[in-house]
């Protein structure tokens, strides 16, 4: 494939069901009513030369280049900026535009560099403007005033923003503030002294969040990526998927060479993509140099004890010592005595093998994947609510929502891409509820203030959402209409709910909320008119996880917030296909589809196709493989991209049970954390090397194409199939597409999904089935999967899990922008520049009773271990709770978190643990300036 | 380190914190179907052993749910629409 130049048709598109009908150069032209003649000249094919311009931002009529004449109308205005209408007739090509655009591209010529890198390698649309107008004289010269001798910024560590080249044409700032919404640039100065500046001070040092969207708007050479200088410009695409969050962006991956001499030079969001619509974030368009990175396993190992050194073996080695040593568990300690886990890091394709690896080829129900310890509670929630284990929109449906609710996630964070969504419709008029502890971005951010923020305390979720409710219903606002005719125990719930206990000012003290913010936000948005739930962990890592998804279902069905745009209960997922490993039968007690291993009927359906029997009982979670490994009777595990020694809670605890195992198998791109107490090392693909599909938060599955071959000789599922098949259980399949197909074949919500209809589709949401052949984006419309939704009595149950006299605060925990989840890919690319270390976030009054200031060195303690960080003092923490992140083994912030956990699902409770916190020692205060409070975002929120 | 408490009585005692409130029997039927549901069979051995040696720390719901259960192999039938996650 060649390099994709995506059209650019200047300006963006517009809805409305009336078209007019113009003439241009001849040619007549319908458009929607509203559509700019630039717009609709290059829609025709008719090319008018722009700089300033681009369809991802507002007409802003400034460079002067899109000139045209319009019969009957005075001048040569910007096409950009002036509306198509009936009739209009528009020439694009005459004597007097060209001689306009001529003189003015000569201006733009007499201040830019002669000999323009960009130019040369073609990354600069100057030299193909100069040609296109045949502006390649200056008349005025090049020896008056210029800013030829300006110096460039190279602080970023992904592009670099070089003056001489720029043109001041606006788009990187109309970029920074439209479309990622963060308003980090501005041109300062009047004329010709007009320069863009990131806040007066470098890149680095600035609020930029190094999205990328100012590099990809830029005309020139002005703002480049580092990796393009270095490599030059790319001559291949491949259209993939991002493997960061649950976004799932689209991205071009812009590559040299071919094979294994493949060169990734740079990422580039695809503006087809569903999920982000030509928007990234600094993870995925720049952080994906850790695939090459000099840690990355190549070869697979093995040792016989964890105290050995490792040593490189074939694959056949490590494949037969794999399956060998499972099999010799199996026969000496019972079926039950092995197990798996697969990863949401890994494709759709990948996890389903392993799942069948597990219950075909070990031939039990003992796999479980990472979900286990983030979103297992919205699968449970949503699907004793809804009948469906998935949110129920796409993330378009952001734009109709006239109030979100956001609770527990902190999206510019940990989901920037949507943020970005989110902002831009709040910048619209829409309004923002934030429930969370921390004063998060969403906030008070530039163009953007929650109506209101409500600091709900950690743990106490469910009595937030039931005086939610509560108000709602006493207050007469629900939607009685919806409710009766859509969901069934209203009348049990409707006086459960309308008890006094559940009333704002009952709860107040215990969520930390005002009852007159709650009766404020419970008005809003039952008034919505369209009210959209999004939520995060800071929702299921809790004792009552599954209780708030739930009371949040029931929040949106009293108020009819269901079966349309612009609503419903949204879960915004953490990584990449967390979405898709569920949906696989990753968990021990479903087979693909969410279908009950106890259910005969489904068992028959792979029973048949795979010639085993399968287990009709539960197996073990995850947790309960760690439980039972240190009780004896679990013996070896295949972990699957998933560090488990660092992101699971109560580390010594997840270490005792890997160090009682006889065979843990890693297979990974890096010997992590976990590898540590690895029998055998099986390298792994990155998502540059992978063919499959990953599914993220809106159900939207997206194709994964490999860009270059894998860099250990396998595919992952190929690896899984060997281990099956050398365990005596033959698998195999021809290529990835196959497994698609088989789980097409076998799972109903997958039922119209192959590569080939994604190739075609771009995308998909699934269902996809007979009735819904492209998908569904929005579901439950007019009814429920599960037929009327589940109103459900949901009882406040405080959290075991309580500060005291010995552990007065309360620790939550989260992620960062710059870094992802347990940082074994950002810890290995320059994404640690902002974020080198964890840091604990405190409160000035919790900071000051302890005497710790920012950058001291403190001890956080819990009653189940202890560990250190450096100090942040932080007003955006409310009194009695710090924060901290997870990215850094080092840190090992699960150290302290416990054994508690989600009542359902045993996803864990990392949300709330009790500690202390104590200084231990100030070398920070000793050094010159130090000791100052400062403000979050300094140390913590950039990018 | 991990706490003293056995995981399937720390698991059991969940459930009956948060279905407690459910009225007569069905309490003890909601939990006794939890376990159905998504406990592996040595869980479940685990908590009817703890029951036959008389284990005093048990909550008497836990008890009365587990008199629902059958150690060893169960009709898979009498389950109903399970949930996810």
């Amino acid at each position: 494939m060649t390099l994709i130049h995506e059209p650019d048709l200047g300006t963006p598109a517009v809805a409305n069901d009336h078209d007019v009908t113009l003439t241009i150069d001849g040619r007549a032209v319908t458009v929607p009513e509203g559509t700019s003649v630039l717009r609709a000249a290059r829609g025709a094919g008719i090319d008018i030369p722009k700089l300033c311009a681009s369809d991802n931002l507002a007409a802003y009529g400034s460079c002067r280049l899109c000139l045209v004449e319009v019969e009957g109308a005075k001048g040569t205005p910007a096409s950009c900026t002036t509306p198509c209408a009936d009739g209009m007739v528009v020439r694009t090509d005459t004597d007097t535009v060209h001689a306009l655009r001529h003189g003015v591209m000569e201006l733009y010529l007499s201040d830019h560099p002669q000999d323009c890198a960009g130019c040369a390698r073609g990354n600069c649309e100057i030299q193909a403007l100069a040609v296109q107008t045949g502006a390649a004289e200056v008349r005025y010269g090049r020896g008056g005033a210029s800013h030829l001798d300006d110096t460039a910024d190279t602080s970023n560590p992904y592009f670099t923003y070089d003056p001489k080249a720029c043109i001041v044409c606006n788009r990187c700032v109309r970029a920074c503030g439209e479309v990622q919404g963060t308003f980090a640039l501005t041109v300062q100065g009047r004329g010709f002294d007009s320069r863009i500046t990131a806040g007066g001070t470098d890149f680095l040092s600035s609020e930029c969040v190094s999205c990328g969207a100012c590099v990809q708007a830029c005309p020139t050479d002005a703002l480049t990526e580092k990796s393009v200088i270095q490599l030059g410009m790319p001559s291949r695409t491949v259209v993939t998927t991002c493997a960061y969050c649950g976004v799932g962006c689209s991205f071009k991956a812009e590559v040299q060479g071919s094979g294994d001499d493949t060169r990734v030079v740079r990422m580039v969001p695809w503006k087809d993509g569903g999920a982000n619509e030509g928007h990234s974030c600094v993870k995925g368009r720049f952080a994906y140099g850790y695939a090459s990175h000099r840690d990355r396993q190549l070869s697979p190992m093995a040792r016989d004890s964890i105290d050995d050194e490792w040593q490189v073996v074939t694959w056949e080695e490590a494949i037969t010592r794999v399956a060998e040593g499972f099999l010799a568990l199996r026969e000496k300690h019972g079926v039950g005595s092995i197990g798996g886990i697969s990863s949401s890091r890994c494709t759709n394709e990948e996890v389903y093998v392993v799942q069948k690896m597990v219950r075909a080829a070990f031939g039990n129900n003992n796999i479980d994947t990472c979900a286990r310890v983030c979103h297992s509670p919205t699968g449970y929630g949503l699907n004793h609510a809804f009948g469906t284990s998935a949110g129920t929109q796409d993330f378009a449906s952001v734009e109709q929502a006239d109030v979100m609710l956001v609770i527990g996630a902190n999206p510019t964070d940990a989901h920037p891409v949507f943020a970005s969504r989110m902002k831009k419709r709040l910048r619209a008029g829409a309004k923002a509820i934030v429930a969370d502890p921390r004063r998060i971005d969403l906030v008070r951010s530039p163009h953007v203030e929650a109506a209101l923020h409500l600091p709900v305390r950690p743990g106490t979720n469910v009595a937030f959402v039931n005086a939610m409710c509560h108000v709602i219903v006493t207050e007469g606002l629900w939607d009685e209409p919806f409710v009766r005719e859509r969901c069934e125990d209203a009348d049990a719930y409707l006086a459960f709910i309308a008890g006094p206990e559940h009333s704002p000012e009952a709860t107040q003290d215990v969520t930390g909320i005002p009852a007159s913010d709650l009766r404020a936000a419970a008005r809003l948005f039952a008034a919505g008119p369209n009210s959209a739930i999004y939520y995060g962990l800071g929702v299921t890592e809790h004792s009552q996880g599954s209780t708030m998804v739930m009371g949040m279902a029931n929040l949106a069905m009293l108020t009819g917030n269901l079966g349309r745009e612009g609503v419903g209960v949204n879960p915004l997922r953490g990584q990449n296909n967390v979405q898709g490993s569920c949906d696989m039968g990753s968990f021990p007690h479903e087979l693909p589809g969410y279908r009950h291993v106890s259910r005969p009927e489904v068992r028959e359906i792979y029973e048949s196709l795979w010639g085993v029997t399968l287990q009709a009982e539960p197996g073990l979670r995850i947790p309960n493989m760690f439980d039972s490994a240190i009780g004896g009777s679990f013996r070896g595990l295949y972990v699957q991209g998933e560090d488990i020694a660092q992101s699971d809670p109560n580390t010594s605890h997840v270490e005792a049970a890997l160090r009682a195992m006889d065979l843990v198998v890693v297979h990974d791109l890096f010997l992590n954390e976990t590898a540590r107490f690895a029998h055998v090392f099986l390298p792994g693909a990155s998502f540059l090397e992978k063919d499959g599909t990953f599914t993220n938060a809106e159900r939207r599955i997206n194709r994964v194409r490999p860009v270059m071959p894998s860099r250990v000789g396998k595919d992952e599922w190929q690896v899984v199939c060997e281990i099956a098949t050398a365990m005596g259980y033959p698998m195999s399949y021809a290529e990835a597409s196959h497994i698609m197909d088989e789980i097409a074949a076998t799972t109903p919500t997958f039922a119209g999904v192959s590569f080939a209809r994604l190739d075609a589709e771009g995308s998909m949401q699934w269902p996809v089935t007979q009735a819904a052949p492209h998908g569904t984006p929005t579901m439950h419309v007019g009814s429920f999967v599960r037929g009327l939704g589940q109103l459900t009595e949901t009882v406040y149950v405080p959290t075991t899990e309580r500060a005291n006299r010995r552990f007065p605060l309360v620790l939550t925990t989260g992620r960062i922008l710059s870094q992802y989840n347990v940082g074994a890919q950002t810890r290995r690319t320059p994404n640690s520049t902002w974020h080198p270390e964890d840091v604990l976030e405190i409160h000035p009054s919790d900071a000051e009773l302890r005497g710790v200031t920012s950058g001291d060195v403190v001890e956080l303690s819990s009653r189940v271990g202890t560990t250190r960080l450096t100090a942040l003092v932080s007003d955006r923490m409310p009194a009695g709770v710090v924060y901290t992140t997870f990215h850094h083994p080092v840190t090992g912030a699960n150290v302290v978190t416990t054994e508690n956990s989600d009542w359902a699902t045993n996803c864990p409770e990392y949300k709330v643990t009790a500690v202390q916190v104590e200084v231990v020692t100030q070398a920070a205060r000793a050094n010159a300036g130090a000791g100052a409070d400062v403000p979050a975002d300094a140390v913590a929120g950039r990018p | 380190m991990s706490t003293a408490e056995p995981a399937v009585v720390r698991m059991g005692h969940d459930l009956v914190r948060h279905l407690e409130h459910l009225p007569g029997d069905q309490a003890a039927m909601e939990i006794a179907t939890h376990i159905k549901k998504f406990w592996e069979p040595r869980m479940r051995h685990e908590l009817l052993a703890r029951i036959r040696w008389g284990d005093t720390t048990l909550h008497p719901l836990l008890v009365a749910a587990a008199g629902d259960l059958v150690d060893g192999e169960v009709d898979r039938g009498e389950i109903k629409e399970p949930s996810g996650g």
